[in-house]
């Protein structure tokens, strides 16, 4: 996935720049409106991380003068939890907001989530592992084990298993499985993860289903584990 | 200087209407004066005419005509076929003209070239002369004299008057406002620093007596926000105090020898859970000031809302079976809401009965269509919660028991977002507690039709 940064707060662009490419995205990073607009314009890349407030070429700017020309993807990352800013960036054509503070687990997710639209393949049976899942059948089965799961738990599997060794967090889970739209304080998650756990990974010696501290859920075989 | 100029405004009005009016009815009595004249002048000869006997009558006549005429301001004519009973120049025209028109009538005529008003009468033929028009015209220069003096003097006069009133108004003004003038100076000095300071209602006219004390009270209310909101930032740095003495001395702490990865990795990932604390506060926060900015829901959408808060118990399905509770939701109603912001208002709201119904009670959550929206509460079994507490429920940071201890689950924030919510759906919260039962719920306000559905 190709990224491009348009961020002027020297720290953020740096973290940024380093967790996208460690993530293996290649990454292009401008500091200021004007170098962001040129290297929007006359580069090709996959999404745009597009800060509102930029020196030079604000972004609502920037983002207009771009969609005159291409489509790339662009998230707007605004400082401001004005509904002014909001409504502005997807009015002049942004295709997702984050509003500052964000984690970069959720900034990483929204990024994937607008690359993958329009092209993502409908499996049916999916395997992570000794893990299979039959969509069809709504069936799990571990190392020829059937698993009974209910309605949500398979949903919820399903959503790890589709984003195997993608880190999700505690909101896009919320979001996707539940359909509940917020930063919620609850810990819904963490008790369903911990009984999905139970049931998947208890009865079986290498777990599948990791937590990484501060950031979410992960799906996926680890070796020598 | 407003109040001077709009009372001379209507001083010049009135003057002018009076002015106006005294000119109209003057010209109506000096009319009915002139006409008086020219009558008491026919009359004068017509006497004679009607009565006179005697052969010589139109030399009597003449005589009398020059007696009458001696003031220079009368003329007479008198017409009839017989040529020895004519007098005046161009007789015959001025009878004329008299018998067309009735009453007075004014022209210029006879020897000068006054204006004159004219009156003429007719007279039966007697023994001594035949059928005879009489004309007699006044000059009417002295009583437009009267007139036009009258005129000239109203219009300064008028001027005058309101120039006068100007500027007695003025002074008067002065007097009379003065309690304002000592208002905006004392207002002028209430600021942040003396906030406690109130206008002095003892000296006030009535009149301004109800301004000062809705002034006053004004004051109350902003002094009441301002103190409030004071303790508000006391509270986001006390909350975010913690949070921040934890990374920085955890990190110092971790600095100060060398460390294995594992252990770094450890002391890193302590770190995120406490910045994601403060991440949720500081979301949180932002969020509560744009409902107190007024901000309105800005996609909301006609929904269920029995269906809006079965997908939000459904969310709670697993807490609810590891604190084995139920909910029960009872009735429907429609109304106009953006369904992320209901559902998390819905989510704190179960959140808070989960955390304080004892194990395995019954939770319930109850739709009313309202007159003007829908009421949502949740009810649920718990310790009474004392009636001071409950309109403070919604308050930041509020918490009923002062020592309980800051939980993962809770920043204290939960409630007061349900009053942001409520406020951005033009709504409001509410909460009671009796016979062991508490409840805390909210109001959407108009929106949509917001029907019972039952």
């Amino acid at each position: 996935m190709k990224v491009l940064i348009i961020e002027d707060e020297r720290k953020t662009a740096d973290y940024l720049q380093q967790g996208l490419t460690e993530q293996g995205c290649s990454v292009d990073v401008a500091h200021d409106g004007i170098d962001g607009q040129h290297l929007a314009v006359h580069h090709d890349h996959d999404v745009i991380v597009l800060d509102a407030m930029l020196p030079g070429l604000n972004g609502f700017e920037l983002l207009r003068s771009l969609r005159a020309v291409k489509n790339t993807p662009v998230i707007m990352l605004t400082a401001r939890d004005g509904v002014e800013d909001r409504v502005r960036g997807l009015r002049e054509g942004a295709d997702d907001y984050l509003i500052k503070p964000f984690s970069f687990v959720e900034l990483f997710a929204r990024l994937q989530a607008l690359t993958r639209r329009g092209r993502r393949q409908e499996a049916t049976l999916l395997r992570v592992g000794p893990l299979h899942l039959d969509l069809n059948a709504r069936r799990a089965l571990r190392e020829g084990q059937r698993i009974d799961l209910t309605a949500k738990e398979f949903a919820l599997l399903e959503l790890l298993a589709r984003r195997q060794g993608e880190i999700l967090s505690k909101t896009t889970i919320a979001e996707l499985v539940w359909d509940m739209h917020f930063d919620s304080t609850t810990n819904v998650v963490e008790v369903a993860i911990k009984r999905l756990r139970a049931k998947i990974d208890a009865p079986f010696a290498a777990p599948l289903l990791h937590t990484i501290r501060g950031m979410g859920y992960v799906l996926e075989e680890r070796a020598g584990t | 200087m407003r109040l001077a100029a709009m009372f001379s405004a209507v001083a010049l009005a009135s003057f002018a209407l009076i002015g106006f009016a005294a000119h109209e009815l003057l010209a109506r009595d000096l009319a009915r004066h002139q006409q008086e004249l020219v009558e008491d002048r026919i009359e004068d000869l017509s006497y004679m005419l009607v009565r006179g006997r005697s052969t010589d009558l139109m030399d009597r006549v003449h005589e009398k005509i020059a007696a009458l005429t001696g003031d220079g301001r009368t003329q007479y004519w008198l017409w009839s076929e017989d040529p020895a009973w004519r007098y005046g120049t161009d007789a015959r025209h001025m009878a004329e003209v008299t018998r067309a028109s009735r009453g007075v009538l004014l022209m210029t005529a006879g020897t000068g070239a006054e204006q004159l008003a004219v009156a003429g009468r007719d007279i039966a033929a007697t023994a001594v002369h035949p059928p005879l028009r009489l004309v007699a015209g006044v000059d009417t220069a002295s009583i437009d004299q009267i007139f036009r003096d009258f005129e000239i003097w109203l219009l300064p006069a008028i001027l005058c008057g309101a120039l006068l009133i100007a500027a007695l108004s003025y002074r008067v003004a002065g007097v009379g406002l003065r309690p304002v003038a000592q208002l905006s100076a004392e207002a002028r000095r209430i600021g942040p620093d003396t906030r406690d300071q109130r206008l002095t209602m003892s000296a006030l006219p009535q009149e301004l007596a109800e301004f000062g004390s809705s002034f006053n009270s004004a004051l109350d209310r902003l002094d009441a926000a301002y103190t409030q909101l004071e303790s508000f930032n006391a509270d986001v740095a006390h909350e975010l105090r913690t949070p921040l003495a934890n990374l920085i001395g955890q990190t110092q702490v971790t600095l100060a020898r060398e460390r294995s990865a594992p252990e770094l990795r450890e002391v890193l990932q302590s770190n995120l859970e406490e910045l994601e604390r403060l991440r949720t506060i500081v979301s949180d926060m932002l969020f509560l000031a744009r409902a107190e900015r007024g901000e309105r829901v800005s996609r909301g959408v006609e929904a269920s809302l029995a269906r809006e808060i079965g997908k939000t118990v459904e969310f709670f399905g697993v807490l609810l079976e590891e604190a084995g509770m139920e909910v029960d939701v009872e009735g429907d109603a429609r109304a106009t809401v953006e369904t992320s912001l209901f559902h998390r208002a819905v989510t704190n709201l179960l959140q808070n009965a989960i955390q304080h119904a004892p194990r395995g009670a019954r939770i319930t959550a109850r739709i009313e269509g309202t007159e003007d929206g829908a009421a949502i509460s949740v009810s649920n079994p718990s310790e009474p919660v004392p009636p001071e507490h409950l309109p403070r429920l919604f308050d930041r940071f509020y918490r009923v028991d002062a020592s309980r201890p800051n939980s993962d689950a809770s920043h204290g924030l939960g409630l007061a977002i349900v009053k942001a919510i409520a406020a951005m759906h033009g709504g409001r919260v509410f909460a009671h507690s009796q016979s062991g039962v508490t409840t805390v719920g909210f109001t959407l306000g108009r929106g949509g039709n917001g029907g019972a559905v039952s």
